[in-house]
């Protein structure tokens, strides 16, 4: 993209002073809205079970995989509660999944005395071949055996099952369907080239240095002082950056000071203020230039349940005096020129890793997106606010492009659905990692990584 | 020519400074488009490499291209170093631009001196970091500060200040444009009020006030969301403007003897006189606080103060020895304001103060300041738990009046006129619990003292 239109004038700067240097204006935003009205929370009440959550999940879900389900296996099967099921007869049941694993990080087995257990090690994956699948639905639920990936699903997912019970109490599954992807969105993206960058991971107030040039880089890219003309004019194309998530490093989090005592750490500043400080300068410098999203990460500073309440614009003091500057929630979904966006900063996916067999963070994304829900394991096993009116996680429309930050490496998929929709699957590696954010051509879907390197004493790739 | 003149800039920074001229650094010190910044390098470097082959001249480029990586046409964006261009060039399969990132004397090992040198020339432009840059935004607009109440206190203040005087005009109007500019508002407003201070009149001082109270709570607050940002130190300044605010809105009304005292001290230094107003405001400021802000700021003011406040003192003194008995008579809220607009007037007026306010130890204190270490306890509430610290406190000696440790030339004309003042003014001194530890004042720390609130 950008290097095909920028080749020409590669080497124009390699020449003495020229008069007039030209200035390119920034490509206006030409529609924004933001669509993320229901991921933000007023006031906040914990006083509610977690139960009704899945209650809600499951009505809203209901219909749309009732549809499939007649799709799929036809128009006279049985849909049938689990109350209704009668030993023998094919039917097809739309539940909640619930996988019983061992190896769970359990807190009532943790403070449990008669276990006597020592605090479970975080594991990278908790899957086990002795887990097992039940499916559940308002009133009851069954084992789940026979055409279904016990190892690939996890807790949360609303399924149909088509299968009939057996003898001994358990439900033989012969084929399952999800809700697929939801209904698409028309079209409205421009007819020029408009470019959006996403990166993730800046880890600001790491301990080691090594992404700090890359950021600045980053940062110079965009705003139009690295590069040669031609590369100066295509960064003016870029009309949006959106940081999903993770701005702040892990090491911001240390809570050594829990465990000192009182007067050692009683005029220590927390790390993250440092953090957000060189944070403020970044986002100065490029909301001067560019129109920013920030989307909270599992390590910044705010809530830590889904969906993440945007950072206050306290912590912000430079960069918050401009307009420029949006602090979103996370999820964040939002209509920019006519392409919707939807994303997350990737706590939903790495958590489903967690559980999951799946390996690969564009499968997992993908795979939500055909579940139709951004975050199934959330309350189970990821944190979540209990709602209770309805899940905000629930996919009612596909948007166009579907991210998620802080992946391991760059991916990207464009994704055909049957019934019309295009969707670009991008996941966002992370920035203090690979040094690498992605830019998203608006006009036709695609997506490019852009990579930053400085050269270090050890020479290079 | 003027073009060559960049030329000779570029010769210096690096040979004689030594320095890691980057592309930004250079189009930031000579106030160039940033392309050009980049051209200026590369003519640089070219002319002297003409000129002179041996030259000790080290240069990294900058390289973007598309490049193949894991199956993704990446573009890639790096900065090599000269011997290692033209490997990167080939390996990437279309060129997108290259460019001269900067020049220095000595073999660079690893970029960081790169980032160094681009972070502070930012940090210091923050304000106008896309003045040079090659894409113009022209969406990025600094919002309008949204204070309401701030408004019309402004404009109310605007014609005042045009005709203001004793220094109510100028702390007046410092506050605000302060509070929205942070940091910088401190230096500007104290440039601003020496222009301010010399129009002298009598002046309603009481419009002036409610002006000012309506605005002095958002100060404070504002003040307190800042100040995390800002180091103490700026911390200190930034409540030290905001205090006239507050006090104006303790006092009351215009008292005829600040306009006597106002000609007297114009020939006081203007400069004085916002490093006076604000040194007062300071230790006002200091001991509202002081139960909030326990630590270094004391530090930094009772160094700062005492000084300052014995040279104003001497002048003071000099020119109002004779009217030092009135000085007890004005109303002791007048003299807060007197005090903050004219530091002549000084801390000995200032402390008469509000009876009410903690001014009154402040005032003490002021008097007769002494630099004591002393023990400070008290119970912090946000922690749970008893804090014990060490800080250098100033406290007044009134029973001893020959006493100015201080090595500063203290006037000794001064001290006569003090026990005449002390007096009046202990009696107003209240035991105020914020400003409990000035209080105990040459009194016998109690065991009780232990569990006070301090």
């Amino acid at each position: 993209m950008f290097s095909e239109q920028a080749a020409p004038t590669a080497q124009g700067l390699l020449a003495p002073p020229s008069a007039e240097p030209p200035t390119f204006p920034r490509v206006p935003v030409s529609g924004y809205s933001d669509c993320s009205q229901p991921f933000q929370l007023g006031e906040r009440s914990f006083s509610r079970q977690y139960a009704h959550i899945y209650a809600v999940r499951l009505a809203g879900m209901r219909p749309g995989l009732e549809r499939c389900a007649r799709k799929q296996w036809g128009n006279d099967i049985a849909l049938r509660k689990l109350s209704e099921l009668q030993a023998g007869e094919k039917c097809c049941v739309v539940g909640t999944l619930f996988k019983a694993m061992q190896l769970q990080p359990s807190i009532l087995q943790e403070i449990s005395e008669e276990h006597n257990l020592v605090p479970q090690p975080p594991l990278p994956k908790y899957i086990q071949p002795s887990d097992e699948l039940m499916l559940e639905d308002e009133l009851q639920r069954i084992k789940l055996e026979g055409a279904i990936d016990v190892q690939k699903l996890v807790t949360g997912t609303i399924v149909a099952v088509y299968g009939s019970e057996q003898d001994d109490g358990r439900f033989l599954v012969e084929d399952h369907c999800f809700a697929d992807l939801p209904p698409p969105l028309p079209w409205n993206g421009p007819s020029s080239d408009r470019f959006v960058l996403l990166a993730s991971g800046l880890g600001l107030g790491s301990v080691s240095g090594e992404a700090l040039l890359s950021t600045q880089l980053l940062v110079d890219v965009v705003t139009g002082q690295l590069g040669a003309e031609g590369e100066q004019s295509c960064a003016a194309h870029i009309t949006r950056v959106i940081l999903a998530g993770n701005l702040l490093s892990q090491n911001t989090q240390s809570r050594d000071t829990i465990n000192k005592a009182k007067y050692l750490t009683k005029k220590t500043q927390a790390a993250s203020v440092e953090a957000v400080k060189m944070l403020d300068e970044i986002l100065l410098q490029l909301c001067t230039s560019v129109p920013v999203d920030v989307m909270p990460g599992e390590f910044d500073p705010t809530n830590y349940t889904l969906p993440q309440q945007p950072l206050h614009r306290c912590m912000l003091p430079l960069a918050s005096t401009y307009t420029t500057l949006h602090l979103v929630t996370n999820p964040y979904q939002a209509n920019l020129d006519g392409v919707r966006f939807l994303g997350t900063s990737g706590q939903n996916i790495s958590d489903i890793f967690k559980y999951s067999s799946m390996d690969d963070y564009l499968e997992i994304l993908e795979w939500t997106l055909r579940a139709g829900h951004i975050s199934p394991t959330a309350p189970d096993t990821l944190g979540c606010y209990p709602f209770y009116k309805s899940d905000p996680f629930i996919l009612t429309e596909c948007p166009h492009v579907y991210f998620c930050g802080n992946a391991p490496h760059f991916q990207s998929k464009l994704l055909q659905g049957k019934e019309g929709q295009r969707v670009l699957l991008v996941t966002v590696p992370d920035f203090s990692a690979t040094q690498t954010a992605c830019l998203i051509n608006l006009r036709d879907l695609t997506c490019q990584p852009i990579t930053f390197s400085g050269f270090g004493a050890d020479s290079e790739d | 020519m003027a073009d060559e003149l960049y030329l000779e800039n570029i010769d210096e920074f690096v040979t004689d400074q030594n320095r890691v001229v980057t592309y930004k650094w250079l189009s930031y010190t000579l106030g160039v488009h940033v392309n050009q910044a980049k051209q200026m390098l590369y003519d640089y470097v070219e002319r002297k490499r003409k000129e002179n082959s041996g030259a000790q001249l080290h240069v990294t480029y900058l390289v973007a291209g598309n490049l193949l990586q894991n199956g993704y046409v990446c573009h890639k964006v790096a900065v090599v170093r000269e011997d290692k261009l033209e490997a990167m060039k080939s390996k990437l399969s279309t060129l997108a631009s290259v460019h001269v990132y900067s020049i220095q004397k000595a073999l660079l090992k690893d970029s960081s001196p790169l980032y160094s040198t681009d972070y502070d020339i930012v940090k210091s432009n923050l304000q106008h970091c896309s003045k040079f840059s090659a894409i113009h935004c022209a969406a990025a607009v600094p919002r309008t500060p949204p204070d309401a109440p701030r408004a019309p206190a402004q404009s109310q203040r605007g014609p005042d200040a045009a005709s203001v005087v004793n220094g109510h005009g100028p702390p007046a109007a410092r506050p605000p444009p302060q509070q929205q500019r942070g940091i910088m508002g401190m230096f500007a407003a104290k440039a601003a009020a020496k222009p301010q201070d010399t129009p002298k009149e009598t002046k309603a001082e009481a419009k002036e006030a409610p002006g000012v109270s309506a605005t002095s709570s958002k100060p404070s607050i504002k003040n307190s969301i800042m100040n995390n940002f800002f180091g103490k130190a700026a911390m200190n300044k930034l409540k030290a403007n905001s205090v006239p605010e507050q006090l104006k809105e303790e006092k009351e009304v215009a008292k005829p003897s600040v306009a006597v005292a106002e000609p007297e001290s114009s020939p006081n230094s203007v400069a004085e006189k916002p490093g006076k107003k604000a040194e007062s405001a300071r230790i006002q400021q200091k001991d509202k606080r002081s139960k909030t802000k326990r630590t270094d700021r004391s530090d930094d003011e009772e160094e700062r103060d005492p000084e300052n406040v014995k040279k104003k003192r001497k002048r003071i003194k000099q020119l109002q020895s004779d009217s030092s008995d009135e000085e007890d008579i004005p109303p002791s809220p007048t003299r807060e304001e007197e005090r903050a607009p004219s530091p002549p007037l000084v801390p000995a007026l200032k402390t008469e103060l509000e009876p009410a306010s903690t001014e009154g130890s402040a005032a003490g204190r002021k008097r007769k300041r002494k630099r004591v270490l002393k023990s400070k306890m008290f119970i912090d509430e946000e922690e749970g738990c008893m804090v014990t610290e060490k800080v250098y406190e100033s406290e007044s000696c009134t029973d001893s009046e020959d006493e100015f440790p201080k090595p500063k030339a203290p006037a000794p004309n001064k001290q006569p006129v003090l026990p005449a003042k002390r007096e009046p003014k202990e009696e107003r001194k209240n035991l105020k619990k914020g400003a409990a530890p000035v209080n105990r004042a040459n009194k016998q720390a109690s065991i009780m003292g232990f569990f006070q609130k301090k």
